[in-house]
C-alpha cells in the first residue's frame, strides 16, 4: 500500500521538489552573499549596540543593500500552502476518477487505504516544510541577529509555524476535495482558505495570543533594552508635542522636537523572549485545525457511501 | 450455498430509493446476469454486494459474510470490476499488475502475466494509451488474478464496440470454464448473454421483477398468437407478462404454468432477449434489442 501511495503522488512529490529547488535557487545565492557581508563588515559586535553612530552606518547600510531580498521574502508565505494542496491533490484525485473503488475492492481495508494515504500525504508535507524551514532559517539568520524575528515576515519564515501553515493548507484542501471530490477546484478553494486564514492570523489574531507589554520612556533616551527586537503593535507620543512650538525653538528633527518639548514615547510590545510561546501557539492552533480537517477527510470518505 | 443471499434490501439515496425490497439468492458456481434499464438500481446492488455502500434497508450475504462488516475476510475472496473499469491512467501494465499482487495475498502472479501475454498487451504500455476493450480486459486480469469465488462485474461491455464485447466476455468464460466461481454480471445489453449466463435476475423500477435459472425461465416462458381475444381466459391460469394487440391477432407472452391447452392459440417458443424485452415493457412483437443508450 505505501509503495501505491508513493507511486501515485509521484507527480506531486517532483513539483514540490522543483518548488524547493526554486526556493533554494534564489535563497542561497543571497543568503552566501548576506552571511559574507555579515562578517566581513563586523557587524557581529554591533548587534547590541545599534545606537552607535559607526554602527548605525554599517547596519544601515547593510539593511539597504539586501531589502530587495528583506522585500522579497514575502511571497515565501505563498509557498507552505503550496506545498499542503499539493500533496492533498492525488487523494482528491483518487476520489475524482473513482480508482479509490479499485484499490477498495483489493485485499487490503478500506481503513488501511485511506490511513496510509493521509499518513504519507501528512509525512511527505512535513518533511517539505522542514525543508523550507532549514533554509530559511539559514538565509535571515544574519538579519535575525540584527532586527530580531518578531517582526511579520520574519516571525512568519522562522520557528515552526511553517509546519502548522503547510498542514493546514495539506487538511483544508483535503477536508474540501473529500466532499466535493473535484481535485482542481478543492485545491484552489483551498488555497485561497489558506490564504485568508494566514491574512487573518497576521493581522487580527496574533496580538490576542499574548497580553503586549507596555512601556512609557522619555523621547530623549535610547529605546529600553525590553523592546529591543520586539515585536511592536504600536507606538505614540505621549506629552506637550507642539509641531509649531518645537520650530520656534528651533528643533531640527522630529527626535530632537520631542526631547526638546518633554514629550515621551509610549510602546505596546511583545518582547522577543516571547517568540517561542507565540510560535507555539499558532503552530497548535493551524495544527490543530489542520489534525482535524485531516481526520474529517478520513472519516467522511470512509463513512459516507 | 449461495453466493449471494439479500433480504429486504434497499438502499435510499436522499428522498429516492435507488433499491427496494430486494429478496434475491444466487447460487454459488452460477453465472448471473443482472439486466434492466439505466437507473434501475444495477449498480446500486453489485456497490452493496461489494460493500462499497451501505443498506438503508435489509441486509445482504455474500459468501456467508456481511460485506464491509467483515470487509477483512471477504475482499480478498471477491473480485469487482467496477463500471467504466477505472485503472490508474498514468500506471503502466506492469504497475497495475504490481498493484494487484502487493494489495492482494492471495494474487495468483502466474494466471496474471499469463492472461496479459495471451492478449499481447506491452507490460510497458500506459493503461491511458490502451483501448476501451484492453482496458476492460486488464480489469478483468486484475479481478481474476485473486482467484476469487465471486466475480462482480458492473457493466463491463457497456462501452465496448460489439468485438471488444465478444471478446470480453469469451475470455470471461474461459475462466468461468477453468475455475469454479460464481459470476454476477449486469448490463443493459441483452445480446449475448444468454451465451454467457445460467441465471437471471431482471431489475426494473429499483426491484427484482423476474429471478431464476435462464433454462427454466425460457422453458416456461411462451408467446401465444391467436384471433384478438380478451386475454383474461389465459390470466386464469397463466401469468400474462405483455399482450399486445393489432387489428387481427393479440399476442400473449405469459409465463406458463403447466400446458397450454387451448386450441385457440398458437404456441411459440421465446428466447432470452424476448422475455427480458417484454418484462421491461417493450413490445413482444417489437424485439429488436433495444440496448437503452446512455
Amino acid at each position: 500500500m505505501i509503495w501505491l501511495g508513493w507511486r501515485q503522488q509521484r507527480t506531486e512529490t517532483l513539483i514540490a521538489a522543483a518548488l524547493l529547488a526554486l526556493v533554494a535557487a534564489i535563497l542561497v545565492p543571497s543568503g552566501i552573499e548576506m552571511a559574507h557581508a555579515y562578517t566581513r563588515d563586523g557587524l557581529a559586535h554591533c548587534v547590541d549596540m545599534t545606537q552607535g553612530p559607526t554602527c548605525g552606518n554599517v547596519v544601515s547600510s547593510f539593511e539597504q543593500r539586501f531589502s530587495k531580498y528583506t522585500a522579497l521574502i514575502g511571497w515565501f508565505n505563498l509557498v507552505p500552502g503550496l506545498f499542503g494542496v499539493a500533496f492533498a491533490a492525488p487523494f482528491v484525485l483518487e476520489l475524482e476518477r473513482g480508482t479509490h473503488r479499485l484499490a477498495w475492492t483489493q485485499s487490503i481495508t478500506r481503513r488501511r487505504w485511506v490511513t496510509t494515504k493521509l499518513a504519507l500525504a501528512v509525512g511527505s508535507t512535513v518533511l517539505v516544510a522542514g525543508a523550507l524551514i532549514v533554509i530559511l532559517v539559514w538565509w535571515r539568520a544574519p538579519l535575525v541577529r540584527l532586527d530580531g524575528r518578531m517582526d511579520g515576515s520574519a516571525f512568519d519564515s522562522q520557528g515552526t509555524v511553517i509546519f502548522g501553515y503547510s498542514l493546514f493548507a495539506l487538511g483544508l484542501a483535503l477536508a474540501i476535495g473529500a466532499v466535493w471530490r473535484r481535485a482542481v477546484p478543492a485545491v484552489m478553494v483551498a488555497y485561497v482558505g489558506y490564504f485568508i486564514a494566514r491574512i487573518f492570523t497576521d493581522s487580527a489574531l496574533r496580538q490576542h495570543f499574548v497580553a503586549p507589554r507596555s512601556l512609557t520612556w522619555p523621547a530623549g533616551q535610547a529605546q529600553p533594552a525590553a523592546v529591543q527586537h520586539a515585536w511592536v503593535i504600536s507606538q505614540s507620543v505621549v506629552g506637550p508635542l507642539d509641531r509649531a512650538t518645537c520650530l520656534k525653538q528651533g528643533a531640527a528633527s522630529i527626535k530632537q522636537c520631542l526631547a526638546l518639548s518633554g514629550g515621551s514615547i509610549h510602546s505596546v510590545f511583545v518582547p522577543a523572549s516571547k517568540f517561542w510561546v507565540l510560535q507555539g501557539i499558532e503552530t497548535g492552533l493551524f495544527g490543530g485545525i489542520a489534525v482535524a480537517l485531516i481526520a474529517f477527510a478520513g472519516w467522511w470518505t470512509l463513512y459516507r457511501e | 450455498m449461495n453466493a449471494i443471499r439479500t433480504e429486504g434490501l434497499g438502499k435510499r439515496y436522499g428522498m429516492t430509493w435507488a433499491l427496494r425490497d430486494c429478496n434475491l439468492e444466487i447460487p454459488a458456481g452460477s453465472v448471473t446476469a443482472l439486466v434492466g434499464p439505466n437507473g434501475a438500481g444495477k449498480t446500486t446492488l453489485l456497490k452493496l454486494v461489494v460493500g462499497l455502500t451501505r443498506p438503508s434497508a435489509g441486509s445482504v450475504d455474500v459468501l456467508g459474510l456481511v460485506p464491509r462488516e467483515d470487509e477483512r475476510e471477504l475482499m480478498p475472496r471477491l473480485g469487482f470490476v467496477a463500471q467504466d473499469h477505472p485503472l490508474h491512467m498514468g500506471f503502466s501494465v506492469r504497475d497495475t499488475l504490481s498493484l494487484g499482487r502487493r494489495l492482494n495475498p492471495g494474487w495468483n502472479d502466474d494466471l496474471a502475466r499469463q492472461r496479459i501475454e495471451h492478449l499481447r498487451l506491452p507490460l510497458e504500455r500506459k493503461i491511458g494509451q490502451l483501448s476501451g476493450g484492453q482496458q476492460a480486459q486488464v480489469a478483468l486480469t486484475l479481478a481474476l488474478a485473486k482467484e476469487p469465488e465471486l466475480l462482480v462485474l458492473d457493466e463491463p461491455v457497456a462501452a465496448l464496440d460489439p468485438l471488444a464485447r465478444r471478446e470480453f466476455l469469451n475470455s470471461l468464460m474461459e475462466a468461468v470454464a477453468e475455475r469454479e466461481m460464481a459470476v454476477v454480471l449486469s448490463s443493459h445489453i441483452v445480446t449475448d448473454l444468454e451465451r454467457v449466463c445460467d441465471h437471471l435476475v431482471i431489475l426494473s423500477d429499483s426491484r427484482p421483477l423476474l429471478v431464476g435459472p435462464i433454462e427454466e425461465l425460457v422453458a416456461s416462458h411462451r408467446l401465444l398468437t391467436g384471433p384478438v381475444a380478451d386475454p383474461a381466459e389465459v390470466a386464469r391460469v397463466h401469468d400474462v407478462v405483455r399482450a399486445t394487440h393489432t387489428k387481427r391477432q393479440t399476442s400473449l407472452l405469459v409465463r406458463a404454468n403447466g400446458h397450454v391447452y387451448d386450441s385457440v392459440w398458437e404456441l411459440h417458443e421465446v428466447d432470452l432477449e424476448e422475455i427480458v424485452l417484454a418484462y421491461l415493457g417493450y413490445g413482444v412483437a417489437e424485439h429488436e434489442p433495444r440496448a437503452v443508450t446512455r
